[in-house]
């Protein structure tokens, strides 16, 4: 697993008030929210679908698609980046499984990025020093835990397809899995509170 | 199942890797708008947006800015067809516009206003100019394969689909008004076999003008024809109504 210097000096002041511009229909305040998060976005995307054209796309339809659903948000409670992380990682696992024929289900998609999900949680989640916390519980795992966490989030497999792609057993994956989000939960005990 | 039984779950559920009984177990609990199930779900998706956070930075092209922009209704200036010539006259004359403030002095102010002007514009004219040279790549590309939709009276929007297997795809239609608030226009590919594909979210100009590439891959052998349906603004995964446009491609017809 890749693991480069994160990121992301991701500024939350005045996210309650950027929403609320979102939410009044303010263009400059989707250019504000895309210079704010746009390359975190694109870098994602790009992560998962490895083409910088659909990169470009799904980056257009991710910000599109928060602009569309952004009445939904709370404002004062709500996450923005986060948020905009899961829309982001749906349209391209989405593209990515579309390219090879596993249509994913699209009531999964709605109910791991309805905006309303997004509430009570740390804004700041995607800030430096929470990067460099999960870069190291990262580096922590096992070779074999990162790479289903990684196959998971980044190609969005299922833990069966991890198996095939893996040539391991269904079991051993799950447990690999289920160590990995465990040794995450761990380490990250003071971020995340799991 | 009770919440102390759906404990280990929730992260599995946010990557997508619970099995289905608990995935509905935990859909149920939320729907009852359970409040251990959603603080549990809120957790996992603070680590999953963190692990999205480990992704190696890359830099978007100045590009998509304006384009994403554009498509809530921030648009530059209309150039037309002949953006190129515009845009090349445009630089040109902007230039000459530089020179002879520059032989003026004693007009610093109004020299670094024009120049801030000069820069904007020139940006936009690039940008711009970009979008119709990856429009033109597809038109122009060899091995592109072309349709016309609309020829009907019963069809008001008219234009063309231009399919390139290595670039992607073009539309150019007109005829097509702007799509109501809260509409979005939605371009499909319709394989030989299986589902439309997604092809992206669009909009018409307020002339009822389009034109919008979405840059790919394409297996043209294996399409059918482009589509495009007038969606709920955030797009559907699958269509929803009947097509407004169907460009069947020439092998196919």
């Amino acid at each position: 697993m890749t693991l480069l210097p994160l990121i992301m000096a991701v500024e939350v002041e005045g996210e309650a008030e950027l929403v609320k511009r979102l939410q009044r229909r303010d263009p400059q305040a989707l250019a504000a929210l895309y210079d704010r998060y746009g390359r975190l976005v694109y870098s994602l995307i790009l992560r998962v679908v490895r083409d910088t054209g659909v990169a470009e796309d799904l980056v257009q339809e991710t910000f599109l698609r928060v602009w569309n659903r952004v009445q939904g948000f709370d404002a004062e409670r709500g996450a923005v980046g986060p948020w905009l992380l899961a829309v982001a990682r749906n349209r391209a696992i989405d593209y990515l499984r579309s390219t090879v024929g596993k249509a994913r289900n699209s009531l999964e998609m709605e109910a791991t990025e309805h905006p309303a999900l997004f509430s009570d949680m740390e804004k700041d989640i995607l800030a430096t020093d929470k990067a460099r916390q999960i870069k190291a519980a990262l580096e922590k795992l096992s070779a074999h835990q990162r790479q289903v966490i990684e196959l998971a989030y980044f190609e969005g497999l299922s833990q069966t397809e991890m198996a095939e792609r893996m040539g391991q057993p269904l079991g051993t994956v799950k447990t690999w899995v289920r160590a990995a989000l465990k040794n995450l939960r761990n380490e990250l005990g003071t971020a995340v509170a799991i | 199942m009770n919440c102390d039984e759906l404990q280990g779950h929730y992260e599995l559920y946010v990557l997508g890797l619970a099995e289905e009984e608990e995935s509905r177990e935990i859909r149920q609990h939320l729907d009852r708008g359970c409040e251990v199930c959603m603080r549990e779900l809120g957790s996992a998706r603070e680590l999953a947006a963190m692990v999205g956070g480990t992704a190696v930075m890359a830099a978007p092209p100045p590009a998509l800015r304006r384009r994403i922009l554009a498509s809530v209704g921030v648009e530059a200036r209309r150039l037309g067809w002949w953006a190129p010539v515009w845009g090349v006259a445009g630089i040109t004359a902007l230039s000459v516009a530089v020179f002879v403030a520059l032989f003026f002095r004693g007009r610093e102010v109004d020299l670094a206003q024009q120049l801030v002007d000069s820069r904007e514009q020139v940006r936009n004219q690039t940008i711009e100019l970009t979008r119709l040279t990856e429009a033109f790549a597809i038109m122009n590309g060899p091995d592109t394969t072309e349709a016309s939709f609309g020829k009907g009276p019963q069809q008001p929007p008219k234009g063309r689909v231009f399919v390139n297997p290595a670039q992607g795809v073009l539309l150019i239609a007109s005829n097509l008004p702007p799509a109501p608030n809260g509409k979005t226009y939605e371009m499909w590919l319709l394989p030989k076999r299986g589902m439309p594909m997604p092809a992206g979210l669009f909009q018409s100009q307020t002339d009822g003008t389009a034109l919008y590439v979405r840059r790919g891959t394409v297996n043209v052998n294996g399409t059918n024809a482009v589509a495009v349906t007038l969606e709920n603004a955030a797009g559907a995964p699958q269509p929803t109504v009947q097509p407004l446009i169907v460009a069947a491609l020439p092998s196919n017809s």
